[in-house]
């Protein structure tokens, strides 16, 4: 068994065992908490820290191609996760666990948000919460930052995707089909 | 009524497929299409749509669900939410199938090499994107920068951060109300 295969193993394994619904119900709790755009930073802790269901590359990598997608960026991650513990059932699964909460909560609100929005209080702390959720995003970015090998152009091509993005507000999708081939070609030419 | 419906897959199906990049690409379209083409919001109702989509969880794309509710009510929502689901999720699905089944080969190897510094400079990039569109006051940096101490260090369920955080804000809210 080479190296690559060991690697693999324990996600293969676990691949038969990962019921259905703890896939939806993980996604539930992730739907309903995910603000201020915070839902890959919860899904990383849920999938990635607490349940070990993909190890942090995989999951970096599918989520990177769930932004470049069609789709919503969180249901394309919740597709991803549940698509690779289960197949297109699990992927269902997933995708349900993220949506419906929060369909129900976005309904919720808008019945009630002519009402709350009179009240200062209401900004405010959707403002907290949202920055909340910010915070989320940093402590994933951190993290996923740590496992990225010690090497000059690794830095390079994540300063580049950075500045690209989010200093010069170049659309996401050209900026990742001229970096990440580039980035993977420095990878293959080691 | 089914008339309504249909025009809601009409316009949510396609434009779904198309989202390339995320719900946040296709929302100029979105607007213009409901309020300049269909004529079923103003101005004034798509703003604030949009404003409740954006302080809920989950995808923005959600405005999707608000307008098929706006006009159709629960079945309008349910038919707009497929409308704007089924198609990119089936698209991704798809795809992704060539990715799952090339497990462990070293070209995913490198593939998922190659992606984690970018994906490492877009995680950056949303978290500054989203901080910047809720115009983020001195407040919500050290929220966030709090935030992003606690959930790295520590393993505090998210629940309980997210209700102390809310807790805190009641606090300063009724405490400095003329402060803010």
């Amino acid at each position: 068994m080479s190296a690559l295969e060991e690697l693999a193993a324990p996600a293969a394994q676990t691949a038969h065992k990962v019921p259905l619904l703890a896939i939806f119900t993980a996604f539930v709790r992730i739907s309903v908490m995910s603000f201020g755009g915070s839902t890959a930073a919860w899904s990383y802790r849920a999938v990635v820290e607490e349940r070990g269901w993909l190890d942090n590359d995989a999951f970096v990598a599918g989520m990177t191609v769930s932004q470049i997608m069609p789709g919503a960026n969180p249901v394309n991650v919740s597709l991803y996760v549940g698509q690779r513990l289960r197949g297109w059932v699990g992927a269902l699964a997933g995708a349900l666990g993220m949506i419906v909460p929060a369909l129900i909560v976005v309904l919720v609100l808008a019945g009630i948000y002519t009402y709350l929005a009179r009240y200062p209080l209401t900004h405010f702390l959707l403002l907290g919460i949202a920055a909340a959720g910010v915070g989320a995003t940093f402590s994933m970015g951190a993290k996923v930052a740590m496992r990225v090998e010690r090497k000059l152009i690794r830095y390079v091509f994540a300063v580049a995707a950075f500045v690209t993005v989010g200093v010069l507000h170049w659309p996401t999708v050209p900026v990742v089909l001229v970096l990440v081939p580039l980035s993977i070609l420095s990878v293959l030419g080691e | 009524m089914a008339r309504v419906l249909l025009h809601l897959i009409l316009l949510f199906a396609p434009l779904s497929a198309l989202s390339f990049g995320g719900g946040q690409t296709i929302i100029a379209d979105v607007q213009y299409q409901t309020v300049a083409v269909y004529h079923w919001l103003s101005g004034q109702q798509f703003a604030d749509l949009f404003a409740i989509s954006r302080v809920s969880p989950g995808p923005t794309t959600l405005i999707s669900s608000l307008i098929g509710w706006h006009l159709e009510g629960l079945v309008g929502a349910l038919v707009a939410t497929l409308a704007m689901y089924i198609p990119s999720s089936t698209v991704f699905v798809l795809v992704m199938q060539f990715w799952h089944k090339s497990q462990a080969s070293r070209w995913r190897r490198a593939v998922e090499r190659g992606l984690a510094p970018v994906a490492v400079g877009l995680i950056f990039a949303g978290a500054v994107a989203v901080l910047e569109s809720m115009h983020a006051t001195a407040i919500a940096w050290v929220t966030t920068a709090i935030a992003a101490c606690v959930i790295y260090f520590t393993k505090l369920n998210p629940y309980v951060l997210m209700s102390a955080v809310a807790l805190i804000y009641v606090g300063i809210f009724v405490v400095f109300p003329a402060s803010l």
